[in-house]
């Protein structure tokens, strides 16, 4: 009996915890249950499934709704986390242009949403939340980090109406920015994706891609101002002008925050206007990220109309 | 009850026009919920209810859009009439039916929109009115008749639409 408790103290010592390895007995025991322990436990685990699982299903209907419950709850998140994440990419966009863009400009602008569009479908018109109270007024330019939206035709004190430049009623003297063609672009109307550009003169040069913005002239619209760019272009019925069909840089199915022009002033650094983002200069900067227009500055091939 | 009723769901059809109708706009057109509303209520009621109503639906629209105030209050006041025409004349029980008589009613208020927009200098060339606008709308809001119409004839024959006249 001694020697059986000298003999397993021994043992116990020896098979402590933070021994270097097994004993190639031990070793061979353990090979040799191992497939049986595993038999052993899978069967047992199956036992217990059977065993419980009338109970399992009791649970199991509770434990559905709650994770039904969970999911809508989680979707709904995610869904308003989605909501938000848009949200902040297109504010970081117009944050980006208030800081970027627009003290290049010389633009001091206010930030508005838009929260109504024109029921009907003949004409483009929305309306923004803000108004006179914070210093809009009729005839103000309105325009997104992407390009020119259109200008402000009549406020109230919490809102303003937006004419937007894809309205038939709306003209905006513009000029291609690679040939300094002058034009009208005049809206389509239902047609938000496309507009026309008409009254180019005879013995100009354009083709697709390039990009048209504001001249300037008629003093309402800035200069340069982006408006789109040309898809193609024909002559007009009178033989005396070419026309071209403008594709807007503004998603106007989509938009919901837009910038309004309180004021402007002489740029202190006018030199760096080249270096805006596309197509607001010639692109060699990347201050707004994405660039608005699918086709970059010198894309444009194949000459539409001389 | 049956008038105040007729009010707020043009007023309702006008709003979800101007706001949430435009995340379902194809190619730029949205269709024309307060026409549904006109059309439904001149068929069943006739030339008399549905001139009144096409009035206050196209009058509703023209204060929300704050310009041309009467275009088309007068527009949706005579498709209402002509659709009004029919009352009696028509089965009310089809969907079909009704589907064409709101692509006529959309197809005429669009037209004389487009009439009455020249007579206050707004030129647009007739292709663009009726390929961009005035088909696609008539057709966009034909197609929506099968969701309204089963609950609004429900509702004009036992429900809280049912009165003898305004």
């Amino acid at each position: 009996m001694g020697m059986l408790v000298i003999f397993m103290l021994t043992l116990m010592n020896y098979t402590k915890f933070d021994r270097a390895g097994v004993s190639p007995m031990e070793s061979s025991l353990r090979d040799l249950f191992a497939p049986v322990q595993g038999l052993a436990m899978n069967l047992g685990h199956r036992l217990r499934e059977l065993v419980s699982f009338p109970f399992t299903l009791a649970r199991a209907a509770d434990e559905n709704q709650l994770m039904k419950k969970k999911i809508s709850e989680l979707e709904g998140r995610l869904r308003e986390y989605e909501e938000l994440r848009s949200e902040n990419e297109r504010l970081k966009k117009l944050l980006d242009f208030k800081t970027g863009v627009a003290p290049v400009m010389g633009y001091d602008l206010t930030a508005a949403a838009v929260i109504a569009r024109d029921p009907g479908n003949w004409f483009g018109l929305i309306t923004l939340n803000k108004g006179s109270r914070e210093g809009l007024q009729p005839n103000m330019v309105v325009l997104n980090s992407q390009g020119l939206v259109g200008r402000i035709t009549s406020v109230t004190p919490q809102t303003a109406e937006v004419l937007l430049i894809t309205d038939p009623r709306s003209g905006v003297a513009a000029l291609i920015q690679e040939s300094r063609a002058p034009g009208l672009v005049e809206g389509v109307a239902s047609s938000p994706g496309r507009m026309k550009m008409v009254r180019i003169p005879i013995g100009t040069d354009f083709s697709g891609g390039q990009v048209v913005v504001t001249s300037g002239f008629g003093s309402l619209y800035p200069k340069g101002i982006p408006i789109g760019r040309i898809l193609d272009g024909d002559r007009e019925p009178s033989g005396l002008f070419s026309s071209a069909v403008i594709i807007p840089f503004v998603d106007f199915n989509r938009l919901e925050e837009v910038m309004v022009i309180t004021g402007t002033r002489t740029s202190q650094a006018a030199a760096r206007v080249t270096e805006l983002p596309y197509p607001w200069g010639e692109g060699k900067t990347d201050l707004m990220g994405r660039s608005p227009g699918a086709i970059r500055a010198g894309e444009g091939n194949g000459v539409v109309r001389r | 009850m049956r008038f105040y009723l007729l009010v707020f769901l043009l007023a309702a059809a006008l709003f979800v026009q101007a706001t949430l109708l435009n995340l379902l706009s194809v190619w730029g057109v949205k269709p024309d919920l307060v026409i549904i509303i006109v059309t439904f209520n001149a068929f069943l009621r006739g030339s008399r209810e549905g001139a009144l109503v096409g009035f206050l639906g196209g009058l509703f629209k023209d204060l929300a859009v704050g310009g041309y105030i009467g275009m088309n209050a007068l527009s949706a006041m005579a498709a209402g009439y002509l659709i009004g025409l029919t009352e009696s004349k028509l089965y009310k029980d089809s969907v079909l039916i009704v589907f064409f008589l709101v692509w006529l009613s959309s197809f005429t208020s669009q037209f004389l929109n487009y009439i009455l927009l020249t007579t206050v200098d707004v030129y647009i060339s007739p292709g663009v009115a009726l390929f961009n606008v005035i088909i696609p709308t008539a057709t966009y809001t034909a197609l929506l008749t099968p969701l309204f119409y089963r609950r609004f004839y429900r509702s004009n024959q036992r429900g809280l639409l049912y009165t003898e006249k305004i």
